[in-house]
């Protein structure tokens, strides 16, 4: 594929390039996570055409948005979105998880523009957004923060930590997305560790809270547009959204694309979308 | 200790508003003048070493100075991989700052008793580990630590620990600040627990030999001359008050035999024989072997298998 011209405007379109680079890029590096990739693409899509205020052209800005995908499993996918949108050369997914190599199978900030933190062990985004956002608040500074969870890293304690923080210096700056598949490492998340009342849980800690379609791009945007008090958006997702074979299945958490797979998966791409 | 931190670290921070104090919920009489004076500057986290060691990346990641103040274990072991992530591989000047060295909280046991935390933090990439012996180098190395922008642990005493050193110091990183001069070999030694290295020096004097005393606060970042110059006149005895498993006399060694450097060289460290054990700071110095009579027994030995 040919690079395009200028970052995408719309939402889907960025999502639909970006599935077509997930599936190339783990089945080319025979790289684990496609199916969580393609579970929280949309949210990246949507956040980075637009909703969050953060381009190639200002990530020196203070004052920008700040976005942290705290399931860094899910690198494939933020890869393909700032690929897409010029933060760095596109040519750089086809090399994913070389030697020596920018781009690896968790995300990695250093060297790579537009990612703002390495992450990879599950829990640690959340904390550290809360501290850009309690800096920002104290200092003034403007641009919120947007952190993208794991369903199944709610099961951390440090999430219903920072939740308590956040809400205890009303962060109405920090903006919590989870991509609620239901699905985590060996089995569903009710069935490993129940999350449910989910939404309730976080609205007792202090939070405005929202369920919405996670793969409706102008549900979320929507949901995104306006807070209070720190806000999380359970965004309910599938897991391997938009290829069948991948839905809805813990074999995709870990199963990497053969080139037949991949052929398979283009031709549903083309169908689905 | 732990009120010379503070003290220096307000009277900077008053110059300077990044620097940032996060506390996870302790420091009762210690912090209260800072929050009082720079309410702006001051975060209590509340319970939650984790999430504060994630936090105060987050926060040193917009340009601030973040010192992140707690006691023993809590804001190292409990969040090492904050610290090892979010802050070393994040490259985010946040300082660490345990308050407790050793047995310094004694009688509150084994929880309290910070015994790993050198091995543990200076196995981490990226981390300046800094151990002071008293007052006066605390005050130094504060100001170091300030002027710095490293990811950095500060590993202080409790209260009311004397002055070791005698002289004005001159603070160079990475440096051993000698305590005392003597021809017959070294005592080297990391944080308070140099009050028993100038007992047992003075103990070797009165036994016919002249032994240097001196501290290594930077732990991390080892003075290989000063160490060189040290074996080439005796044996060196390196005493510390932390487990024998990876510990200052664990760095000593490694950076002399990267260096091909080998010699008489004697660790005093503690045994952690009984881990249950309770007494104060000086008797469970004793009972787990960093004693007078251990460092003065080692010495003249190593002295004699060097004749």
């Amino acid at each position: 594929m040919s690079d395009n011209a200028s970052p995408f405007i719309d939402s889907a379109e960025l999502a639909l390039a970006a599935r077509h680079e997930i599936i190339s890029m783990t089945s080319v590096a025979q790289a684990s996570h496609v199916a969580s990739a393609l579970s929280v693409v949309d949210i990246l899509s949507v956040l980075y055409t637009g909703t969050a205020n953060i381009s190639a052209k200002n990530m020196k800005d203070p004052d920008r948005d700040i976005v942290i995908l705290s399931k860094g499993h899910s690198a494939a996918a933020l890869y393909s979105v700032l690929a897409l949108q010029q933060f760095f050369p596109r040519t750089w997914l086809s090399q994913y998880c070389n030697n020596d190599a920018p781009l690896g199978g968790h995300v990695t900030s250093k060297g790579v523009p537009g990612v703002e933190l390495s992450t990879g062990s599950l829990g640690h985004g959340l904390p550290y957004g809360v501290g850009i956002a309690l800096a920002r608040k104290k200092g003034g500074a403007k641009g919120r923060v947007f952190v993208v969870l794991s369903d199944g890293e709610c099961d951390e304690g440090t999430t219903w930590e920072s939740a308590m923080i956040a809400n205890h210096y009303n962060l109405d700056n920090l903006v919590v997305i989870i991509d609620r598949n239901g699905i985590q490492s060996l089995t569903f998340t009710e069935d490993t560790l129940k999350l449910e009342p989910f939404a309730d849980k976080w609205r007792a800690f202090g939070w405005q809270v929202q369920s919405v379609p996670g793969h409706d791009y102008g549900l979320l945007a929507q949901s995104l547009s306006s807070q209070s008090k720190p806000l999380c958006i359970i965004a309910e997702t599938t897991k391997g959204k938009g290829v069948d074979f991948m839905e809805n299945t813990v074999l995709w958490h870990y199963k990497s694309p053969s080139p037949d797979d991949v052929v398979v998966a283009f031709k549903e791409l083309d169908e689905h979308y | 200790m732990r009120d010379t931190f503070v003290k220096v670290l307000l009277e900077e921070a008053k110059k300077d508003p990044s620097i940032i104090l996060m506390t996870g919920d302790l420091g009762y009489g210690v912090l209260d003048t800072f929050e009082k004076e720079l309410p702006g500057q001051f975060i209590n986290s509340g319970v939650n070493e984790q999430a504060m060691m994630g936090m105060a990346a987050g926060y040193a990641s917009t340009g601030k100075r973040v010192f992140v103040y707690s006691i023993a274990n809590f804001p190292t072991l409990r969040c090492l991989e904050q610290i090892r992530n979010d802050v070393c591989l994040m490259d985010n000047p946040v300082v660490v700052v345990s308050v407790g060295a050793g047995y310094s909280y004694g009688s509150q046991g084994y929880t309290h008793h910070a015994l790993e935390d050198i091995a543990v933090l200076r196995a981490l990439a990226n981390m300046q580990v800094i151990v002071p012996a008293d007052p006066l180098e605390t005050r130094e190395l504060t100001l170091a630590i300030i002027a710095s922008k490293e990811p950095t642990y500060l590993r202080l005493g409790k209260s009311k620990e004397p002055a070791i050193h005698t002289a004005a110091l001159k603070i160079s990183a990475g440096r051993i600040n000698e305590v005392s001069g003597g021809d017959d070999g070294t005592l080297v030694f990391a944080g308070s627990v140099g009050t028993v290295a100038v007992a047992a020096a003075k103990e070797l004097a009165a036994a016919g030999k002249r032994v240097a005393v001196a501290s290594m606060p930077y732990v991390s970042t080892i003075d290989i001359d000063y160490l060189q110059k040290a074996l080439a006149k005796g044996p060196i005895i390196v005493i510390e008050e932390h487990s024998y498993r990876g510990g200052v006399g664990s760095a000593v060694l490694e950076a002399l035999n990267a260096v091909n450097l080998h010699g008489a060289i004697g660790l005093i460290a503690a045994d952690q024989n009984n881990l249950s054990q309770i007494g104060d700071q000086s008797f469970l110095r004793h009972a787990n072997g960093v004693s007078v009579e251990n460092i003065v027994r080692r010495f003249i030995a190593l002295a004699a298998d060097q004749r």
